[in-house]
């Protein structure tokens, strides 16, 4: 089937370098970040954090802890707008004494350990390091690599895609960090007993291409697969067809197919655990969109997004829209107080001097492109019109929680119908 | 110190919903492609018709009676300006209505260029010209093929399909039928017998009395002067002027009928150049599934009542009523299936309806008629043409 092909805007960001965006003077970081239970905080106001301290978790089973990515002073239990679950949640806010004290939360181990390390070992340095899916779901990685001992994993796939229009972040990690993406790959090839690798990316990566090659082409059962891959095909489930060719029943996990579909970033963060007892405390973040110098920073996450603005010598008054996460399933954010999250993959803006008036919504004209552009093969036009009645009934006896929320049927709608939003809005 | 506050206040920014960028394909410039394409396909026809006189002054057929009476009531002027004329008058109305409704009623949609393609429609579908072979010339009222008499049928078909099929039906959610091809049926509806089902389409055969005209329930071939292919010839081919070859009049051009399919070969190019500018914007597997349809039911015919399997294909296949419909009007978007299976379904129903129709009602253009009952079982086709999604 063939895919909508949805152009990016990538041509300067993804050849700018990393760079190290400075420690902010306060750090809010929020509690929330992962898809699955809250946490409570570890710390009260005025305690003394250090680098790297564990500052809030949960006893729940499904949680990942956050920590501290500064030293310094918690100075308020507050709101603050967090993009993840787009309303305002509660957040640690740590004033920066300079003093960069390291706490040593975790117990790291050498490369020559991996193998001797039991999986349940490696499971618990990436609980403790707080690691959840930083492609944007957000889920624990350390349930996500536990799948049932019924299910054995055959295939490890490294979503190197990156299909989001605007984010640059995976891409910088392949070209700078490939050595330590395959220390990262052999972690989670320990845990799950040796399954074959796939690290799919595409062809357009081009500067990504030869290091991953170098990097793991004599590796055993590794291969590297550069692809004509759309958008679309970023999610994980659409990502194993095109790559296996079977569809995994929305009824089912990833893992009862045999596979894990892991991010990039996310396996950078394993390795930083596990070798160097780094706890998930920054990430590279593309500040890429209607601005002069594109960029990828890596941020401590709880830096305020208005930092980088201010940094960057932006115009705020300029700026119309800021969207964290990616232009097509990412949020449009209300305030630039909000901080970076480990989910935050790239920030946005638009300005107001290149805002081109919007079509309005306008009645459908059944061109039915939204229906041959699904890439989950749903008729969103349908669902939706269900939706608006409404009649849930309806909607739901057109799978509408199959939705995967790529938003395609949005992008392809002449009448600019809001398809995508609604639908996700219903599941 | 003195315009601090405004400094320190960042303003409001926009929220929406993902996802935050749109494609470049628009309704109004779907409506625009299209429009385009079907004014290349005016402008081709136009000047390919403009060297044919309508009425025919020197038509061979014709007496002297009856030619003074058609020049009495009949405008002598090429055939191609009075397609323009037709193709003015028609997207006139039809944009002017849709701006009166607009401005009279404040929750209905003004959607200029969706009006200007539906008064295209209406004009290239509206049959003009008279058959060179028209020689019981009192048994077609060819007025209404000629100026000035057609321009008022065009307004009024323009105007009732926009105001009532586009408009009022649109106004209940989804429209049912076709506009164009509703409002042309009801509005030459007087006509019945003598335009849609003409006399010697109908009444040909020696048995029945009529002219010895070959009917498509029958042999069809092209042997001889009494031949379907003879007289088919007789009907497209310029009055008055030698009878091109069959081959080139289904094809290449006819000189009556539909202006919207009087070159084959033009619409081929057009609706392909449109169909890869669109893409699936376009309904593409309804043109692909109606003409296949079309075909396999011309050779059943073929083995049915024998002659000549080519003939009998072309016919079918490029008579203007059916190339243009197929291309143009079987794929408006409103009034076709939203499912894939749908859209395959109704297009195969189309084409087998329209053989059917055009065969034993010796209606040719049937596929009009065809368009508007396979219209009605659209809200069932998308019942029935869910497919099942990913992974299910």
């Amino acid at each position: 089937m063939p895919y909508e092909h949805i152009k990016e805007v990538k041509e300067q960001a993804r050849i700018t370098p990393i760079e190290t965006f400075p420690d902010p003077k306060t750090a809010i970081v929020i509690l929330n970040q992962h898809s699955g239970k809250p946490l409570s905080p570890l710390v009260a106001v005025d305690d003394i954090v250090a680098i790297g301290q564990k500052i809030a978790d949960s006893k729940e089973r499904i949680s990942s802890p956050v920590h501290s990515p500064i030293s310094g002073k918690v100075v308020k239990i507050g709101n603050i707008y967090n993009h993840c679950l787009e309303t305002f949640t509660d957040a640690i806010f740590i004033e920066n004494d300079g003093k960069k004290t390291k706490a040593n939360a975790l117990s790291p181990i050498s490369e020559a350990e991996l193998q001797k390390t039991k999986p349940v070992d490696l499971l618990n340095i990436i609980h403790e390091a707080g690691i959840i899916g930083l492609g944007g779901a957000g889920f624990p990685t350390h349930i996500k690599l536990a799948p049932p001992a019924e299910f054995p994993i055959k295939n490890l796939v490294v979503n190197a895609t990156e299909g989001e229009p605007y984010d640059t972040a995976d891409e910088r990690l392949l070209v700078e960090k490939t050595a330590n993406l395959l220390r990262g790959v052999n972690v989670i090839k320990r845990i799950l007993g040796n399954p074959k690798v796939t690290i799919a990316t595409k062809v357009s990566k081009v500067e990504a291409i030869p290091k991953l090659q170098e990097v793991f082409g004599n590796e055993p059962d590794t291969t590297v697969v550069a692809g004509h891959f759309k958008y679309q095909q970023g999610d994980a489930s659409v990502l194993q067809k095109a790559l296996f060719g079977y569809e995994t029943p929305p009824t089912k996990r990833s893992y009862e197919m045999g596979c894990i579909v892991q991010n990039v970033a996310t396996i950078n963060a394993i390795a930083n655990a596990v070798f160097d007892g780094e706890p998930l405390i920054s990430r590279v973040v593309a500040f890429n969109g209607e601005i002069a110098q594109p960029k990828n920073l890596l941020v401590k996450i709880g830096t305020p997004i208005s930092d980088i603005f201010a940094q960057n010598n932006i115009d705020m008054n300029d700026v119309r829209q800021v969207v964290v996460g990616g232009v097509m399933m990412g949020h449009a954010i209300p305030t630039t107080e909000a901080p970076i999250t480990k989910r935050s993959s790239s920030i946005i803006p638009f300005s107001e001097s290149n805002y081109k008036k919007e079509q309005k919504q306008t009645a459908c004209i059944h061109c039915s492109k939204c229906i041959s552009a699904c890439p989950v093969k749903l008729h969103p036009i349908l669902i939706y019109n269900a939706i608006m009645k409404p009649d849930m009934e309806t909607a739901e006896k057109l799978w509408n929680k199959d939705c995967i929320g790529c938003g395609t049927c949005s992008y392809v709608c002449p009448s600019r119908i809001p398809l995508a939003s609604a639908i996700m809005a219903s599941r | 110190m003195t315009n601090n506050s405004s400094v320190e206040k960042p303003k409001d920014l926009v929220v929406s919903s993902p996802p935050q960028i749109t494609g470049t394909m628009s309704k109004t410039r779907v409506m625009t492609y299209t429009f385009v394409a079907l004014l290349i396909i005016t402008i081709i026809t136009a000047i390919m018709w403009w060297p044919v006189m309508a009425p025919p002054v020197d038509a061979l057929y014709i007496s002297e009676e009856a030619m003074s009476s058609l020049l009495a009531s009949c405008l002598v002027m090429p055939l191609g300006a009075v397609l323009l004329l037709n193709a003015l008058i028609a997207v006139g109305v039809a944009v002017l209505s849709d701006f009166l409704i607009g401005k009279a009623a404040a929750d209905s949609e003004v959607n200029t260029m969706s009006a200007a393609v539906f008064g295209l429609i209406v004009a290239l579908c509206y049959s003009i010209g008279v058959p060179s072979m028209a020689s019981g010339i009192e048994m077609m009222p060819i007025e209404a093929l000629c100026a000035p008499l057609c321009f008022i049928f065009v307004a009024l078909t323009s105007f009732i399909g926009l105001v009532v099929f586009k408009k009022l039906q649109g106004m209940k959610g989804r429209k049912l039928v076709n506009p164009a091809a509703t409002a042309k049926l009801l509005v030459l509806l007087p006509f019945l017998s003598s335009i849609f089902l003409v006399k010697e389409h109908w009444s040909s055969s020696y048995e029945l009395g009529g002219l010895g005209m070959p009917q498509l329930a029958g042999v069809v071939d092209r042997v001889g002067d009494m031949s379907f292919g003879t007289y088919i010839r007789g009907c497209y081919s310029i009055p008055g002027k030698d009878l091109g070859s069959f081959e080139s009049l289904m094809i290449l051009g006819k000189y009556h009928g539909w202006p919207g399919g009087a070159s084959s070969i033009a619409v081929i190019i057009v609706g392909v150049a449109l169909i890869f500018l669109l893409r699936n914007y376009f309904k593409w597997k309804i043109t692909a599934t109606y003409f296949g349809s079309v075909a396999v039911m011309s050779l059943i015919m073929t083995g049915i009542y024998g002659g000549d399997p080519m003939t009998r294909l072309l016919f079918e296949l490029f008579i203007g009523s059916s190339i243009f419909l197929g291309f143009f009007m079987a794929t408006d978007p409103a009034t076709t299936p939203y499912t894939r299976n749908g859209q395959i379904i109704f297009g195969i129903g189309l084409g087998i309806l329209t053989v059917i129709i055009q065969t034993y009602m010796n209606f040719f253009g049937g596929a009009l008629l065809a368009l508007v009952i396979m219209n009605l079982t659209v809200p069932l086709l998308d019942r029935i043409g869910i497919h099942k999604p990913f992974g299910r």
